[in-house]
């Protein structure tokens, strides 16, 4: 049995009135990629901003990568990476200004954060490009870049906010290859995204409507489950029942 | 950390299109643009004159307001409707009318029939044109009288009985009431007040505009860290100003800082602490940039005109006293003109550094926790 590295147990989130994440409860495990679908408005960003320690539950516990998810925010930001929907590096900043940065921020030494630099600029074939201010990368670079920087300070878990937004299938799919060598690395991936065929490679997705979890398991499983071809058609039959607007 | 996030500041500010211009650009303007530009000494006023009298003595009178530099003769008109005329066009501030038995009664000394008319739309340039206007005419009489007496002393005689007081006039630490001299330090001031109340806050708004700001909060930079690597660079920029002021003063106006020169830059630190607090503040509460200039162009404009630079603090109503207490710029100016025209020292202006701290505390605690990493 794989340990939990997420440990979430009726995690409730209010605004005022509003309850944006209501009672939700999940592990996931060391290693696995764990899609978290939902429309927009069903709360999976509020959601994945608590497990990021960027905002505190209204009620509920649990713990990330082994910290509390109340008490031990700053522990937790230490040990996880994250990469949002925006594109979230210095456009003004060079490549390699930005892989300097971030690195020097999350504590790696000067000769650390060389090798490191030479090493993602490798990987990415980017060692052409490494002074090329980073807002002048094409939109597919500058997430590879962002992935890679996430990934700076080795963290045991990343979190990735619709990390494929707005770039063509070949490129997602080429993004998609990153993600499954963080996995084979005993990365723990966290992954929102609202493109249905990128759902089917998770090992298991949880499916948010009206901050609740309406279902989650293998993509497998749930498309025997709702008798569907396939994940849009899945997450269609379970949308639909959502009675919150967008 | 702090070595990488202040790198990258500076990278930034060196790299931004326009801000590196800006610094340079500032204070030569400053220097040398806005001295002039708010100067209030009052000249060229325009004068019209109705003389009714058409006399020797007349034109005298008229030749006595033109010679003292302060008028421009606009016309001599024939009768006072063609002079309000003018005054209606706005092409005469003021009008001095002379009745036609003006030589006649100043020789018999049966009177002085003289008007002044003084347009007072803008108060100020009224109410000193017709204070120049009647020392032109006292010094007329003067001149007038002591002529009189060397040919006749007869009708002297009156004016040598009355009691004489002689009030001579000495001006302590600007001896040639030099208006430029005054602004100097005051317009300091104000450069620095906006750079460094502007740029930060700019700074994290743009930050926030692009989504970096949140990529800093998921790592674990802390908040002091981050807000003080946004300041140093503006305390950098702000010397250079303040350095480059001074400077060019010297240079241009021959102008020295009476006092010494650390206290300027002791103040000056005081002021930047202030200023990069509210800076910073205004920018969490401002979700774009537009919102964030707004803000603080509001308070640019209360801190300007609620500071006594141009209009004496002790002549407000006492409400409005009590709020440039709230004022820092009411601190720093009143610092720096005292150490730049009276060579004062912090010994005698303590109070001026005790406010510019108290609300340096305020601001930049406040700014601290509600720049909330872990927001709601």
């Amino acid at each position: 049995m794989e340990e939990n590295v997420i440990h979430i147990r009726n995690l409730t989130k209010k605004f005022g009135d509003f309850t944006a994440v209501d009672h939700i409860s999940f592990d996931v495990r060391r290693g696995e990629i764990f899609g978290f679908l939902g429309a927009n408005g069903a709360g999976k960003t509020t959601a994945m901003r608590i497990l990021c320690g960027l905002s505190r539950p209204t009620e509920g516990e649990g713990t990330v990568a082994g910290y509390d998810i109340c008490s031990e925010q700053e522990k937790i930001k230490r040990n996880i990476g994250y990469m949002s929907q925006k594109f979230s590096l210095y456009p003004d900043l060079t490549v390699r200004e930005n892989i300097r940065l971030f690195g020097g921020i999350y504590g790696l030494k000067d000769r650390q954060i060389r090798e490191k630099t030479d090493a993602v600029l490798d990987v990415l074939g980017m060692q052409s490009e490494r002074d090329q201010f980073a807002g002048a990368l094409p939109l597919g670079w500058k997430q590879k870049l962002a992935f890679s920087i996430a990934m700076v300070h080795d963290p045991g878990i990343i979190f990735l906010d619709e990390p494929t937004g707005g770039v063509d299938p070949e490129t997602r799919r080429r993004f998609w290859e990153m993600i499954y060598d963080a996995a084979e690395r005993r990365v723990t991936v966290f992954v929102t995204t609202h493109y249905m065929d990128e759902a089917e490679y998770c090992d298991r997705v949880s499916v948010m409507v009206d901050g609740r979890i309406a279902a989650l398991d293998s993509p497998d499983r749930l498309k025997s489950e709702f008798h569907a071809g396939n994940m849009d058609e899945v997450f269609g039959i379970i949308a639909g029942r959502a009675g919150r607007e967008e | 950390m702090w070595k990488y996030l202040l790198e990258k500041e500076f990278k930034q500010f060196f790299r931004d299109p326009g801000l590196p211009r800006m610094a340079l650009m500032f204070p030569v303007l400053m220097m040398l643009v806005f001295p002039f530009a708010v100067s209030m000494e009052i000249r060229n006023i325009n004068l019209a004159v109705v003389d009714g009298s058409r006399s020797l003595e007349s034109s005298r009178l008229i030749e006595e307001c033109i010679s003292s530099g302060y008028f421009r003769l606009v016309e001599v008109c024939d009768s006072p409707e063609e002079a309000m005329r003018l005054m209606d066009d706005n092409d005469a501030d003021a009008i001095i009318t002379i009745g036609p038995d003006f030589a006649a009664d100043v020789a018999t000394g049966a009177g002085f029939p003289v008007g002044i008319k003084v347009n007072t739309v803008n108060g100020t340039r009224g109410s000193i044109g017709a204070q120049y206007l009647q020392a032109c005419i006292r010094m007329y009489l003067q001149e007038r009288n002591a002529g009189a007496a060397g040919m006749d002393s007869g009708t002297g005689m009156a004016a040598s009985a009355a009691p004489v007081i002689d009030v001579s006039e000495k001006y302590y630490f600007n001896a040639y009431l030099d208006y430029k001299l005054f602004m100097i330090p005051a317009l300091i001031v104000i450069g620095i007040t906006m750079i460094t109340a502007f740029l930060p806050a700019l700074n994290i708004v743009s930050e926030k505009e692009t989504g970096t700001i949140e990529q800093i909060n998921v790592t674990p930079v802390s908040k002091t860290a981050f807000i003080i690597c946004k300041m140093i660079p503006y305390w950098a920029i702000s010397f250079f100003v303040l350095t480059a002021c001074l400077l060019i003063a010297w240079a241009v106006f021959g102008y020295t800082c009476r006092g010494n020169l650390l206290w300027l830059y002791l103040y000056t630190t005081l002021d930047i602490i202030v200023m990069a607090g509210l800076g910073l503040l205004i920018s969490n509460y401002s979700s774009n940039a537009q919102q964030a200039m707004f803000v603080i162009w509001f308070f640019a404009v209360i801190f300007m005109l609620m500071s006594g630079i141009f209009t004496p603090i002790a002549s407000m109503p006492d409400w409005a006293q009590a709020i440039t207490y709230f004022n820092p710029m009411r601190y720093y100016a009143d610092a720096m003109r005292a150490v730049y025209l009276k060579g004062s020292s912090p010994l005698e202006i303590w109070y001026d550094a005790a406010g510019l701290a108290a609300i340096g505390i305020a601001m930049v605690s406040w700014a601290i926790a509600s720049y909330r990493k872990s927001s709601d």
